[in-house]
Formats: C-alpha cells, sequence, structure tokens
C-alpha cells in the first residue's frame, strides 16, 4: 500500500512542477530577435575582440540591432560579411581588407645607443620605465604584439615584428598591444603596400644620431608623389585613400635617402630562411 | 621593527620598514657648489612641474634679459617659466625629459658676455638674511610670490608650491617639516646647499609657515649629514618654533609618509588621495625652502637648481649651480666627460631615477642629480621565479604586499592589482632592492600604474 501511496504522491508532484514549468516558459518568455542565433552561426566563433564587442555573440546582436556594420567581423572578411548581409537582408559595402603594419623598420642593428637593460622582458614594463635604446617613438623589440596574436601570424626577426599575411586575420590585437602605438591596420588595397616604417618626430639631425633608417622629413617622397605622401612634423604619412599600388612607386622606396619608406605584404621569401634559423634554436 | 625601536632608543626619528643601500655620497660630498654657465643652446621645457603646462609668451629671435618670464598659463596648478640665462630664442622644439616623457619646449642660445648677472653664486649663496623679518609680508604676498616666480617642489615631484601652501580653513596645518633627509644614494645636492646657504634655507621655511599659518618648523635631516645638521641649528637657534630633528640612514626616509611618521608619529592616509595636509601637515624640500626665501625677500625667480653630477662614470664628481634647460650632455662635457666603462647615466638618484635615453636631455627644476654608473656600480639581474619568502611584503614601507600586485600586473589583470592597492605604492623601490629572485617588482608596479592611468583616462573619454 505505501508503495502506492509513494507512486502517487510522486506522480502528483510530477504534474505540479510540468504545469508550473509550463507557465513559466510562457510568462518570463524573453522575445530574441532569431536573426541573432543566424548571424552567430555565420561568425567565425573566433571570440577574439577583434571587432571591438566582447565577442562573437556581443557583435551578433549588435549587428542586428544595427550598432555595427554588417563587414565589421575582421576575421571572416568578405565572404562573412556576404553571410551576414545575406541573414539580415542588406547589401553589404565593400571595404578592402584591413591588415597590420608596423610603424618601425629599425631591426637590432639599425639602431644606435641601445642603453643596457636587464629589466622585465615585456614592451609594457619597459616602456613604463623609459627606454631600453635612444629612440624615444620607435620598436621596443621584446614582443608584446607576438604574445597577444592568437593566430600565430606574428613573429620576432632581428628584434622586429614580421607579419606573417598569410595567416593574419586583421583582427587588431596587435594594435592594442602595443604601448608605443606603432602598429596601424591599413586597406591592403594590393598584395604589397607601401608603408611608412618610422614614427620618429625628431628632427632629422636628432633621428640621425639615434636610428639609421629613420625617417628624416626631408620631403624627397612627397616632391615624387604629392598626392600620396604628406610630411607633418618631421615625418612622413601616407594617404591612402589616394593609393594605387602602381609600379613607379619603387621609386619612392629609391628616392628615400633614409630608407624609411618600405613594402610591407609580401615580405616573406627574404625572411623565410631567418625564420627557419630563429626557430632551430 | 626591532630596528625602530634601535632607532628611538639612540634618540633618531625613525620608521618601520625601509632598507639600508649603500650611500656612496662621498664621490660628491666634499666639493662646494660652483657656477655651471652653459655656452651651447639650452632647452627650455615648458612643462617643468605637475599641472597645465605653459605656452610661450617670447617669439622666436628674440632677445630676453636673466630672468625674464618666457612661459605662463592661466591655470591654477601651474608655475611659470623664466629665462634662465640672458640671451636670444630659437624655434619651438620638442624636448624629451629625462622621465622619457615628450613635452614642447623652446630653445635658448646663451648671450656670449652677461648670460648671468655678475656675482650670480655669490647672490645665491648669500648667507646674509639679517634683519629679513618674514612676518612682515603677508600670507597672500607670500603666496603670490611663490607664484610669479615658478616655484615648485623641487625634491622631484615639482609640485607648484603656491599651491600646496595656500591656507585652507578646513584643512589647518600645524607643522611644516623641512625634508633634508636626501636618502637617495649618491645624490648629496641639498647636503651641500644646506652647508652653504642654511640661513634662506631658514627665512624660506619661515615663510612657509607663515603662509599656512603653523606654529612649528621640523627640520629632519639624516645622521650620515652632522655638518648639515650643525649648520641649520646654528642658523635655526633664536627662531621660535623651530626644531631640528635627527633622523636614522634609512632608505626612504624622504618619503613624506615616511618622514611624517618619524617625526610627528602621525600616519598620512594611503595615496593617491590622502596627503600630509590631512593631517595638519606640510612638508617642503630644503632647495624650495632655498627658493621660497629667494622668490619672496629678493624677487628671484626660480632658474637655477643645485644638481650632483656623480657616479664612478663621470671624470669629475661634483656639485653645480645649473640653469634649467642645461642639457645633461653639456654639463658632463663640463665635469670631463663619461669615462669609457660607463654602463648607463640616471637622472636623480639610483633608486627611483629613469635611465636617460641619451644626453641631449635637459635639466628642468624637479632634477636634483645626475648619476653615471659603471658596471660595478650596477646589479645584473635575472628573474628567477617567486619563492614566496615575503621579503617585499617585510621590507615595504607602506605595508604593501609588492609581490601580489606585480604578479596582477604581470598577467595584465589591473582589476586585482587594484584591490592591494597599487595606486597607493610611491615607487620607492625597495622591494626590488631586497627581492632574493631578482623580481623587477617596483617596474612591474610602476607600468601598472601608468596602464591604470592611461585607461582611467580612456574612461574619460
Amino acid at each position: 500500500m505505501t508503495l502506492i501511496y509513494a507512486a502517487i504522491v510522486l506522480f502528483g508532484l510530477t504534474l505540479l512542477f510540468a504545469g508550473l514549468l509550463g507557465i513559466a516558459k510562457e510568462k518570463l518568455r524573453v522575445d530574441e530577435d532569431p536573426r541573432i542565433g543566424k548571424v552567430l552561426d555565420v561568425l567565425p566563433a573566433a571570440n577574439c575582440g577583434g571587432c571591438g564587442f566582447a565577442g562573437c555573440a556581443d557583435f551578433a546582436k549588435a549587428v542586428v540591432e544595427g550598432r555595427a556594420d554588417v563587414g565589421g567581423c575582421p576575421v571572416g572578411g568578405p565572404s562573412c560579411a556576404e553571410k551576414v548581409a545575406a541573414v539580415l537582408g542588406v547589401e553589404v559595402v565593400k571595404t578592402w581588407p584591413y591588415r597590420p603594419v608596423i610603424h618601425c623598420r629599425a631591426r637590432r642593428e639599425d639602431k644606435h645607443g641601445l642603453v643596457p637593460y636587464e629589466g622585465v622582458q615585456s614592451c609594457v614594463e619597459a616602456n613604463a620605465v623609459g627606454v631600453t635604446q635612444a629612440c624615444t617613438y620607435g620598436c621596443l623589440g621584446f614582443g608584446d604584439c607576438v604574445a597577444s596574436c592568437e593566430y600565430d601570424a606574428l613573429h620576432m626577426v632581428e628584434g622586429l615584428p614580421v607579419v606573417d599575411y598569410d595567416k593574419c586575420t586583421g583582427c587588431g590585437a596587435c594594435v592594442k598591444a602595443c604601448p608605443r602605438n606603432l602598429i596601424e591596420r591599413i586597406p591592403f588595397k594590393k598584395e604589397r603596400m607601401l608603408v611608412v616604417g618610422c614614427s620618429n618626430h625628431e628632427p632629422g639631425k636628432s633621428v640621425k644620431q639615434v636610428c639609421k633608417v629613420g625617417c628624416i622629413g626631408c620631403k624627397a617622397c612627397q616632391r615624387l608623389f604629392a598626392n600620396l605622401f604628406d610630411v607633418k612634423d618631421n615625418l612622413a604619412y601616407i594617404n591612402y585613400d589616394n593609393y594605387t599600388g602602381e609600379e613607379e612607386l619603387d621609386k619612392a622606396v629609391e628616392k628615400c635617402p633614409a630608407g624609411s619608406v618600405v613594402f610591407f605584404g609580401q615580405p616573406k621569401p627574404q625572411y623565410e630562411e631567418i625564420l627557419a634559423e630563429e626557430a632551430t634554436k | 621593527m626591532i630596528g625602530t625601536l634601535l632607532d628611538r632608543f639612540r634618540g633618531l626619528k625613525s620608521f618601520p620598514r625601509g632598507i639600508h643601500p649603500p650611500h656612496r655620497k662621498k664621490l660628491s660630498e666634499p666639493r662646494p657648489i660652483e657656477l655651471f654657465i652653459p655656452k651651447g643652446p639650452l632647452q627650455v621645457p615648458m612643462v617643468q612641474h605637475l599641472g597645465a603646462g605653459c605656452t610661450p609668451i617670447v617669439k622666436p629671435k628674440q632677445e630676453v634679459q636673466y630672468g625674464e618670464k618666457i612661459g605662463d598659463v592661466e591655470a591654477f596648478v601651474s608655475a611659470p617659466i623664466h629665462a634662465s640665462v640672458a640671451g636670444t630664442t630659437g624655434a619651438g622644439i620638442v624636448a624629451v625629459l629625462p622621465s622619457g616623457r615628450r613635452v614642447p619646449a623652446i630653445t635658448l642660445t646663451p648671450a656670449a658676455e652677461g648670460a648671468l648677472p655678475v656675482g650670480f653664486l655669490e647672490q645665491f649663496l648669500d648667507r646674509n638674511w639679517d634683519g629679513v623679518e618674514p612676518t612682515s609680508f603677508s600670507p597672500e604676498a607670500v603666496v603670490q610670490g611663490m607664484r610669479d616666480q615658478g616655484i615648485v617642489g623641487m625634491g622631484g615631484a615639482t609640485f607648484p608650491t603656491h599651491v600646496k601652501l595656500k591656507r585652507d580653513p578646513n584643512r589647518p596645518v600645524d607643522t611644516v617639516v623641512l625634508n633634508g633627509c636626501e636618502c637617495e644614494p649618491y645624490l648629496t645636492a641639498d647636503h651641500r646647499l644646506m652647508l652653504e646657504s642654511p640661513e634662506a634655507i631658514v627665512v624660506g621655511l619661515y615663510l612657509a609657515m607663515h603662509a599656512v599659518g603653523a606654529k612649528r618648523a621640523i627640520i629632519a635631516i639624516e645622521n650620515n649629514k652632522p655638518d648639515a645638521i650643525e649648520a641649520m641649528r646654528r642658523a635655526a637657534l633664536g627662531r621660535p618654533g623651530f626644531e631640528v630633528a635627527v633622523c636614522a640612514t634609512s632608505y626612504p626616509m624622504g618619503g613624506e609618509r615616511q618622514l611624517v611618521w618619524a617625526v610627528l608619529g602621525r600616519t598620512v592616509p594611503s595615496a593617491p588621495k590622502g596627503l600630509p595636509l590631512d593631517v595638519g601637515v606640510v612638508m617642503i624640500n630644503c632647495a624650495t625652502a632655498h627658493c621660497i626665501a629667494r622668490a619672496v625677500v629678493r624677487g628671484m625667480p626660480l632658474t637655477h637648481r643645485v644638481v650632483t653630477v656623480t657616479g664612478r662614470g663621470v671624470a669629475r664628481p661634483g656639485n653645480y649651480l645649473v640653469p634649467t634647460g642645461t642639457l645633461f650632455s653639456e654639463l658632463i662635457d663640463h665635469c670631463g666627460g663619461l669615462t669609457d666603462e660607463v654602463l648607463k647615466v640616471v637622472a636623480g638618484g639610483p633608486m627611483m631615477g629613469p635611465t636617460v635615453p641619451h644626453l641631449n636631455v635637459p635639466v628642468v627644476k624637479g632634477t636634483s642629480g645626475i648619476t653615471c654608473m659603471v658596471d660595478a656600480e650596477t646589479a645584473h639581474w635575472v628573474e628567477t621565479p617567486c619563492i614566496r619568502c615575503g621579503k617585499c611584503v617585510d621590507n615595504c614601507p607602506l605595508h604593501l604586499s609588492p609581490t601580489k600586485i606585480a604578479h596582477a600586473v604581470k598577467f595584465r589583470d589591473y582589476a586585482m592589482a587594484n584591490q592591494y592597492d597599487m595606486m597607493a605604492c610611491c615607487e620607492c623601490g625597495c622591494c626590488a632592492y631586497v627581492c632574493p629572485a631578482n623580481i623587477p617588482l617596483a617596474q612591474y608596479i610602476k607600468a601598472g600604474k601608468n596602464q591604470q592611468r592611461l585607461m582611467a583616462a580612456q574612461n574619460k573619454k
């Protein structure tokens, strides 16, 4: 008899809780836009935060609510942007892939006046105590950017980070990691892009004292391509809106007396040997 | 704690914890203050103080007289800049301060003749202050005089003195402490000044007391400078409310929290909000007091300061009276240049001073010394894992846990670092000095504080 009572009580409780759950489902329902889930499905799910949001789910919500651009995911690129646009039923605005370049091209041997430094081997800490080298603008070379890269697309070569553009997704983690703000994401309109590999605003004489390849603000590049180059505060800048990537840009590289204007984008063959060497160490 | 009790027993003022690094002051201690007149162009930064930067009020290629105001700004927390030599101004440039910070500056080429008034050094170290009655100046006049002559705290923090000494009815001050400890190894600039011009320091201290309405003044000097103690004692003789406190030689005795505790037994609330003002104390450096006397009584602007050039890496160490804006390179050349084995040049003392990136760095109002260190004077460190010995905790004069903060910063967890009160750290470097695992704890904490300030600035935007 006891057995039957127990079964009845349990069965009754089951019915009661099932009823409560049924009511709760209706009463406490949160209406979420079904498109958020669909957008999330087509995102790469890297959760890198390169878009500026907390992760893919947050980005998906932002896109649906109109707070973010459909092409806002730097990892997914144009194909992802198209899929997101298809879910939302909007036109995708085509953009160039944005990839990082480093505005310092001074390798270890190019720098003058290295200060002996035995502190923390990290850029943020080294930058806080002042200096490890005479140039107060240039790359410190401890590789905070390399450590921040989730895609193994950055490597230190001779004290300078080198981007592997095959692996790079343009998430922008390295841009945030650099305490000296040397890394910038530029629109890669061509396979290789012309970049000013210097951030030093000092006059030419002072730059020469600290670096072999620093920009001295001579304006030689500006005289060649007036609409492309702009020299502000002793430092050349490239206006990428007017960038066409014609072959004659090689002239700018030749003409630069300091050698601070360089191409980024296809540097692999010349570094492959060194990369292999560093890997074996 | 036992060390503090022993010091008390010997009649010395002391504070718990802290360290005892070698003094190494003998290099420059016996050398009297010499005047240095630069020949090459000076870089006079427009920011030599905490607070708003000045805007230049002279045009390029303009003739300026010694002491003429060349930069000023309206803001309350700021101090004007004066021409430190007579000469011709040049174009505006960007100068690198010893800390690595970049600030606007103007170049100033000294005139070939008469760059400084005749007898400048004698005037600077004038010991005849008889007949000067500090109470004849009203407190407002004292504060205004300091503001007009650009006086800032010369111990290193360069906080504008007229802001510090402005009377606040809500927070009355009963004691002014004169900081003559100079606890940093190597440096002897304050020591020489106390020996060679103690009367002016006492007058300056009296003026500061008068400005804030304090009744008591304590002159604190470490016991490794017996001659300075004697000189100050004699200069302060007959001044009511003045007393000389002999402190134990311990680093960082010159920190405001440590010194106020040592001489008065009062605990200053922790940084960044707490100030000695909260416990009714104002503390000024002895070089600042010297400048206050010269500014208020004689109307002389703050254009020069005593700089100790020292270390085994420089040929002729000494104490020099240097115009602000003088490049390190020129001053070091005057001292016989760097020796071959010099390893690094530090602005200030070795405990807290930053290594300078290059020698094209100007002397500013807060530069107390230039220490040129050779290999034998520095320690070579390889960081090893923390062994949890707790030595840094035992020696932190602010009772923090440096190892906890440093590890939080290492893994970029600034929220946790703040839980351990990172911003209260004064960056004295005791923790890194005693660490047997050679962890540069002070550097981690300094970086963490920098990042925290950056993030706060970004959030404000």
